[in-house]
């Protein structure tokens, strides 16, 4: 009972400490954690695909711009309420994510993720030649989700979005479909072997991850009001694999907690210029050799650890 | 007839790994396959299991071609397969390879059912203290038989297992070969691939040679390993 218990406390104590943590930032560092939130469901989903499911696609933020782009376009040129448009969005990054599965699935490992990373330029490429719609590189203005100057319901909304996320896709991953896109990571041919349609997990884990980002990047666009291409870079992309990785890739709240960390710290270092990315770097390749499965998760075992051993149970006090 | 390859052929470039092979395997027959280095024994497994596709010839499952169809529709309509180097979910538990397999099987099954009968592989295979290990940390041996109780969770009616002796310590063979004997006594298919031809023969009722991609014999082991056919490809003449 008290062991099932402390995770739920812990969700809760963390959710009100998010909720009431606006009383005490100031408009800079609202704003800093309202963008964060993008980072954070980008994160998280990648950690699903890549993580869990072994597809390491570098599309990911190709989609969160077809889900900005969409929604933005949407709005300026048919003047769609923005909260349709961000479904539309969301609805055509999952189709655009199913069709990328579809046309990956004789791909593996760096082959997928050399096609991946060409989509994603060529993507990229698109929207800046395409500047009779786009806007190219100067950017598309898009209105806001909600109208005032405020941070404010931007943070509480984008919040709510990102534990929408996790428990989304924190339910699928407890569900058969988790094993199973387990296995597929673990070994194809052993899958199909085991009587796992392993093309259509492969599909439905891009269309459902590019889902997300296509979200994310609705929330982004709406939130900072203007759009261009400089979201499909590779930095970017670099960015959002290295929140997943120092978060921990195969723990979806780990991700979570690593991107808003990341973005933070980043912020944070803002007055180191260039070396803030060296150390970021540093941060990852130590990570990769000492902390496999994420410095979030790291920290949440030493935690355990410690609080287990302040108050040691008869069960737990021979470890 | 339970699966039968008809006249089925796979070229690797030049070389025919399988050449206009024609096997029937009936229910519950348990047959050794046999064949020197890259005689086609493996290519032959796959091609019964899906996982290669043949450039001539048929598949069929009950009469029912399987031409075009994925590796997992061999899994659903009852073929179980091991690997010769074992390929397991390596970084999942002991029982989580058991049970995926059982769920992708089955929609209406619960994991409380997937895990009850897990249990009941694992202690059929003496693997119950491992349970909880992941898949990595089991030796060679016990991920031979764990391979062999993941392709059993799914419920086959013919088992194809590719070399299930190779790597395992003595003392372990005979378990293998026992459990092995078991599983056909109530009832499966297997098809028994191995270069040892006296753990083969003391088991099998069938004994099919290969060498370069064609069967050189058929029948019973005693009468097949007489013919000098065998003995020539054996021997390299
Ligand atoms: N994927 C492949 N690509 C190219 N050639 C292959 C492939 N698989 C098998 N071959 C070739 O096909 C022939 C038959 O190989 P196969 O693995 O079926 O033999 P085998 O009887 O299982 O041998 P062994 O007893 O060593 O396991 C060999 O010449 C091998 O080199
Ligand atoms: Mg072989």
């Amino acid at each position: 009972m008290a062991l099932r218990a402390k995770p739920a406390i812990s969700w809760l104590v963390a959710i009100a400490v998010m909720a009431a943590l606006p009383h005490w930032l100031n408009a800079y560092w609202l704003h800093i954690l309202a963008t964060s939130w993008y980072y954070a469901i980008l994160a998280v989903s990648w950690a699903l695909l890549a993580g869990f499911a072994g597809q390491f696609s570098f599309a990911h933020m190709a989609f969160a711009a077809i889900g900005g782009y969409t929604s933005g376009l949407l709005a300026v040129d048919l003047h769609l309420p923005v909260p349709l448009g961000i479904l539309c969005g969301v609805a055509s990054a999952a189709l655009v994510g199913a069709a990328i599965g579809w046309l990956c699935l004789r791909l593996r490992g760096p082959y997928l993720s050399l096609f991946t990373l060409a989509f994603a330029l060529i993507l990229q490429l698109i929207i800046i030649a395409e500047y009779q719609f786009t806007r190219g590189s100067l950017g598309l203005s898009v209105p806001g989700l909600f109208g005032g100057n405020s941070d404010l319901p931007y943070y509480y909304a984008g919040f709510v979005l990102v534990l929408a996320s996790l428990a989304i896709m924190g339910a699928l991953l407890r569900s058969r479909v988790g094993l199973f896109l387990r296995a597929l990571r673990e070994d194809e041919d052993a899958a199909e072997a085991s009587a796992i349609d392993t093309s259509y997990y492969r599909i439905l884990v891009f269309t459902i991850t590019s889902a997300f980002a296509g979200l994310a990047g609705g929330y982004y666009g709406h939130y900072v009001g203007i759009l261009s291409p400089n979201i499909v870079t590779i930095p970017e992309m670099g960015l959002v694999v290295a929140m997943a990785v120092v978060g921990g890739i195969e723990n979806l709240p780990g991700a979570a907690i690593g991107a808003i960390f990341v973005f933070v710290a980043s912020e944070a270092l803002r007055s180191g210029g260039q070396l803030r990315f060296v150390a970021l770097g540093l941060v990852i390749m130590l990570t990769q050799r000492f902390a496999q499965n994420g410095l979030v998760v790291l920290a949440a075992a030493r935690l355990a650890r410690a609080t287990r051993r302040r108050a040691p149970s008869p069960k737990t006090a021979t470890g | 007839m339970l699966l039968s390859a008809e006249s089925v052929t796979k070229r690797f470039g030049g070389i025919r790994a399988v050449d206009d092979l024609t096997l029937t395997v009936e229910k519950g027959e348990l047959v050794g396959l046999i064949g020197p280095n890259g005689s086609g024994k493996t290519t032959l497994i796959n091609l019964m299991s899906g996982a290669l596709v043949p450039d001539g010839g048929h598949v069929r499952i009950d009469g029912i071609s399987m031409s075009g169809k994925a590796p997992h529709v061999f899994a659903r309509s009852g073929v179980g397969r091991t690997f010769q180097i074992p390929r397991l979910f390596r970084r999942m538990s002991v029982l989580e390879n058991l049970i995926t397999p059982a769920l992708a099987l089955k929609r209406t099954y619960s994991r409380v059912e997937a895990e009850h009968k897990a249990h009941q592989v694992l202690a059929f295979l003496r693997l119950t203290h491992v349970a909880a290990l992941e898949a990595r940390a089991l030796s060679g041996g016990q991920q031979k038989l764990l391979e062999l109780g993941r392709a059993l969770m799914l419920e086959p009616r013919l088992l194809l297992l590719d070399e299930p002796f190779a790597g395992v310590h003595p003392k372990l063979l005979d378990q293998v070969a026992e459990r092995i004997e078991e599983l056909s006594r109530t009832g499966y298919a297997i098809v028994l691939v191995d270069h040892n031809l006296d753990a083969v023969r003391g088991l099998v009722r069938r004994l099919v040679v290969m060498a370069r991609g064609r069967t050189i014999a058929d029948g019973a082991p005693d009468e097949v390993l007489r013919s000098v056919d065998v003995i020539e490809a054996y021997t390299g003449r």
